[in-house]
């Protein structure tokens, strides 16, 4: 079932400093949104409010329409996928990365499964078995997606994902976010690759100074 | 039963293997002279004082009185293993959790062994409750501040991975599972060190005064096996109680991890 992430009038600040400064935002099902802007604009907290990690000050955010607030808060992390920009692997191999996810709700995701999903994520079956923290800051990024793709998430928060990739790579994933879309999930990619943007399509906006602003495509 | 007595004079003849250990120093330049001089006699202040306070407790033995000490050695003991956490939420906070652990894992332990092992002659006993309190107490002192002390320090280290977990629907009990497991552990190692070596490096202290003060080798060493015992004991159930008090205090009501800045005074 497809679903949107609304949020609203997000409001946030650390230690003095306005990150997010009444963001209104929606990411609706099977639709692409890329964001921008300059460092320490607020992108990242954007992404960990939106994801849950982090309260905003003030606002709402609604899961399909419901206050997540509401709701358990692991419930919609399972929900919501959010690739960080360097993501933390976990102790052990790739296969164990990709499983942590299900393994967590107490199920167990098949091997046959997993080598699909890392292979849908750019990687060949055979880093299955190499122990992930051992993995290039590229491999780690595919590795997280293949992750985050084991719960079948119907919203996709993604902090720079093509930042460690080649062009070639950087394609493979971008094609991959707009098959996830097509088959109804809400995306919100930050990025400053143009290449990936203009691939990308869909919504452009931009953050600067907390403020969250619609732009044309690059 | 007679003990060896020790007069004044003897004493301070003892202080020469003091001056032996200054004069090491002086020569090798170890630069330890002052430390060495002040912890003669700081121990020497530390333990007439705390001698003189057992002589007044001993002599008007009563239970408030009694009980009033052992409240004291807890709220110490509290103290004591809440300040200096790095990465903690400081002392003000982690003092009433440490002291809960301190005196629950004490209370568990402490009355079963008082009630049907030992058995005082009478259950305020100062001889026996004061000092074998004191043992067991530092020992649950130890354990919540090293667990407190891991656990903080580790999730703080660890914080992408542990919210990475979240990310991934996992409980805060799942995305700290492997850092509260390890400081439980770290926990719980030494006295379990001390279980496995013990009579085969040294005789522990308090077998070596009962032996001293006349008492039969095999007595102390049942009394000594009853408090090696204890010892475990208390580690595990003040490390436990520890390590959830420290989960707690790293999440948010809403399951968002919460990370503390250094605030040790250096």
């Amino acid at each position: 079932m497809p679903v949107s992430l609304e949020a609203r009038h997000l409001r946030k600040s650390y230690e003095g400093r306005v990150l997010l400064d009444g963001v209104d935002l929606r990411l609706g099902p099977g639709g692409i949104t890329t964001l921008s802007g300059p460092s320490g604009g607020g992108k990242t907290t954007l992404l960990r409010v939106l994801g849950l990690l982090s309260e905003p000050d003030d606002g709402q955010l609604l899961l399909d329409g419901t206050d997540v607030r509401t709701l358990s808060p692991r419930a919609v992390r399972r929900r919501v996928a959010l690739v960080a920009q360097a993501p933390a692997m976990f102790q052990g191999t790739v296969l164990d990365n990709v499983r942590t996810g299900p393994r967590l709700a107490g199920e167990e995701l098949p091997e046959a499964t997993a080598r699909e999903l890392i292979v849908r994520a750019g990687l060949e079956p055979q880093f299955l078995g190499q122990d992930a923290r051992a993995l290039s800051g590229g491999e780690k990024l595919r590795v997280a997606v293949a992750r985050a793709m084991a719960l079948r998430p119907e919203v996709w928060l993604l902090d720079e994902p093509t930042a460690a990739l080649d062009t070639e790579r950087a394609d493979l994933l971008v094609n991959l976010l707009r098959d996830l879309a097509t088959a109804g999930a809400g995306i919100l990619v930050v990025t400053h690759d143009a290449r990936a943007l203009e691939r990308l399509g869909g919504r452009h906006l931009r953050l600067a100074a907390g403020r969250l602003a619609e732009e044309a495509a690059a | 039963m007679s003990y060896v007595t020790v007069s004044i004079p003897q004493l301070v003849l003892s202080l020469g293997l003091m001056a032996l250990a200054i004069a090491i120093s002086s020569r090798n330049h170890l630069g330890l002279e002052k430390d060495l001089l002040v912890g003669t006699i700081r121990a020497a202040v530390q333990l007439f004082a705390v001698g003189l306070l057992l002589t007044i407790v001993f002599r008007n033995e009563h239970p408030a009185s009694v009980f009033g000490l052992i409240g004291v050695m807890v709220l110490v003991a509290g103290w004591t293993a809440a300040r200096r956490i790095a990465h903690g939420p400081g002392t003000g906070v982690l003092f009433r959790y440490a002291t809960i652990a301190v005196f629950v894992s004490g209370v568990v332990v402490l009355v079963p062994v008082f009630t049907f092992v030992i058995r005082p002659a009478r259950w305020y006993e100062a001889r026996l409750l004061i000092p074998i309190s004191g043992m067991i107490l530092s020992n649950a002192m130890n354990g919540v501040a090293l667990v407190f002390e891991r656990v903080f320090a580790s999730v703080h280290d660890d914080a992408p991975a542990v919210e990475q977990l979240l990310s991934l629907g996992a409980s805060p009990k799942q995305a700290v599972d492997r850092h509260v497991r390890a400081a439980m552990n770290a926990a719980l190692r030494p006295t379990i060190n001390g279980l496995l070596t013990v009579g085969l490096v040294a005789l522990p202290g308090m077998m070596t005064g009962q032996i001293v003060s006349g008492t039969a080798p095999d007595q102390a060493v049942r009394y000594q096996l009853v408090i090696m015992y204890q010892l475990v004991a208390v580690a595990a159930v003040a490390g436990a109680l520890a390590a959830r008090f420290a989960r707690t205090l790293s999440f948010t009501d809403r399951e968002q991890l919460r990370t503390f800045a250094d605030r040790r005074v250096r």
